[in-house]
């Protein structure tokens, strides 16, 4: 090994270390029986057991769960039929809508919620699930968006017009030509929003009705109430449930879709999944 | 196709139109409301903001924090993908999903690692006392160093991303040309691949710039005090003061820096090709 990749290497090796630390120290801390995150380490599950006796947590896990399953679901419907819609319409309406859904992306989330929060005040409703998930939707759909654009771009309007003039009505068009084509994206799509939608705080920070709390938000108060250490075991578990997640979703790519001639999927599909998020690009 | 097609984009575009573009109208006719009801369309949220040295000051310490964290994190990511792209080559995928899986954790839960890791008696003063560099508390938490390590580390994989994409697609056969020619190593770089790189350098800075202004959840969770931006002004305006017409001025001067810096970092990454 000579002196430029030892230099290189150690680089990386740095740069990791600094990325997984403090989550490192987060996992073993939900093992750790100390109550305020000193060591010595002493390994204990005393606080999981906690956990899942604390009501108040369980709950806001299963509302953030839920709301994030319908946004996902809302999510790919919508941004299914906008891609396929857009390809209709013309070059110029196309870069406008283009914006649009750049916009969403690029305004901060405590901007969205904010005027959200203000439109709800305006209409004299009071905070409500329906505003939530509207709120939900808005930041995750241009996720699902750019990973289905990528993907519609590769469909053939031939193979479509082929089915139709064979005789095939539009939905069995739909069904056996345009959807195999688009699935990858919209698994790939769903669990951009899904995830966007689980993780985030701000949204459901402004926009929750009084008494529903998300996972995000039981942390938060979590933080600003005094240390409990229990947060480290949900945070653990959490991490696991996003990484189990993401290893879900490009196993189902994979086994679901794979095409021939194109090898590496899985690291593929991370690209796909990560590539939304460089927005401005596209 | 046609006219039949086109609608299947309605509801999307209604979802955006109705709950993302017609709230920031909304937003913006209550920035410019006064104090007192029904008096009309005012400037005095605005002018209240640009006469007073305190939002000046912190509008500014805000643009100094975020410039401050993109630097660092450019420092850290031009290497590394540059790494990544051209000398590692069996663990290349590896790193590549190491750098990825942190999107996919949740930002509280990276922001509470952090202040655990951080916290006076936590694991990072263990480990400086042991190995003697530092003799009784650290005093990192809750200060602005600790912010900029916080969002150093939300936001940099993004661009560690954007540049290494770029220069993956960089030809090899280039630099190769470019070496036989008799350029030098430094000389390679400066011609060749740094403008080539510059659309991903340039989309990265935007991916960390940008959110780091617009943020408040790091400042106040690890600036304690010491991590007031705009954006806990904002938060603290409608949250505590309930000063919603301020609020609403403030957010709208923030997305008109949000809405400069990505026109100027598009621009950039435009500038980018071979001369």
């Amino acid at each position: 090994m000579n002196k430029s990749s030892f230099f290189s290497g150690g680089l990386v090796l740095l740069a990791l270390l600094f990325l997984y630390a403090p989550i490192a120290v987060l996992i073993a801390m939900s093992f750790n029986a100390s109550k305020y995150n000193r060591l010595p380490f002493e390994f204990s599950t005393r606080w999981y057991q906690d956990l899942f006796q604390n009501e108040a947590l369980l709950a806001a896990t299963w509302n953030s769960i839920l709301i994030a399953l319908a946004t996902g679901i809302i999510c790919v419907l919508l941004a299914t039929l906008l891609v396929l819609g857009a390809q209709a319409l013309s070059r110029k309406m196309q870069r406008a809508l283009q914006s649009a859904t750049l916009m969403t992306l690029t305004v901060p989330w405590l901007i969205l919620g904010l005027s959200l929060l203000l439109m709800i005040r305006a209409l004299d409703f009071s905070k409500n699930l329906f505003f939530l998930l509207a709120g939900h939707v808005v930041i995750a759909l241009p996720y699902s968006v750019l990973a289905l654009q990528a993907r519609v771009q590769s469909l053939d309007p031939a193979l479509e017009e082929a089915s139709g003039s064979l005789g095939a009505g539009p939905l069995t068009t739909f069904r056996r030509v345009t959807l195999p084509t688009l699935a990858p994206a919209m698994v790939a799509g769903g669990f951009l929003s899904f995830m966007i939608s689980f993780d985030n705080f701000v949204i459901s920070y402004f926009l929750a009705p009084f008494g529903f709390t998300t996972l995000p938000i039981e942390i938060q108060s979590a933080i600003k109430f005094g240390f409990t250490p229990e947060i480290n075991a949900v945070s653990t578990i959490i991490i696991g449930i996003s990484l189990g997640c993401l290893a879900v979703a490009g196993l189902l790519l994979e086994l679901g879709v794979s095409q021939p001639g194109k090898k590496n999927n899985r690291s593929q599909f991370l690209l796909d999944v990560s590539a939304p998020k460089q927005y401005n690009k596209t | 196709m046609g006219a039949k097609r086109r609608l299947l984009a309605l509801p999307g575009v209604s979802v955006i139109l109705i709950f993302a573009v017609a709230p920031l109208f909304i937003m913006l006719y209550y920035s410019f409301q006064g104090d007192s009801q029904g008096a009309g369309l005012t400037l005095e949220n605005y002018t209240r903001f640009f006469e007073k040295q305190f939002y000046l000051s912190l509008t500014w310490s805000t643009i100094k924090n975020s410039i401050f964290v993109t630097l660092v994190s450019l420092a850290v990511s031009y290497p590394l993908a540059y790494i990544m792209a051209k000398k590692l080559k069996g663990v290349r995928n590896i790193v590549l999903v190491l750098i990825i899986i942190p999107f996919f954790t949740n930002q509280l839960v990276r922001v509470y690692s952090w202040l655990i890791f951080l916290q006076d008696g936590g694991i990072l003063e263990n480990v400086l006392s042991a190995l003697g560099i530092i003799n009784g508390a650290l005093g990192l938490l809750y200060t602005r160093a600790a912010v900029v390590i916080g969002l150093v580390h939300a936001f940099f994989p993004y661009m560690v991303i954007t540049i290494y994409l770029a220069l993956e697609k960089l030809d090899n056969a280039l630099l190769e040309a470019s070496a036989s020619l008799g350029a030098s190593k430094f000389e390679t770089f400066r011609k060749i691949t740094l403008p080539l790189s510059a659309p991903g350098v340039a989309a990265g800075l935007l991916l960390v710039f940008v959110p780091c202004l617009g943020t408040f959840v790091e400042p106040r969770i690890l600036g304690g005090v010491n991590g007031m931006v705009i954006g806990t002004v904002i938060e603290d305006q409608f949250f505590r003061i309930y000063g919603w017409n301020f609020g609403a001025a403030v957010a709208f001067i923030l997305l008109a820096m949000v809405i400069v810096s990505v026109s100027a970092f598009s621009r950039l990454g435009r500038g980018g090709s071979l001369e």
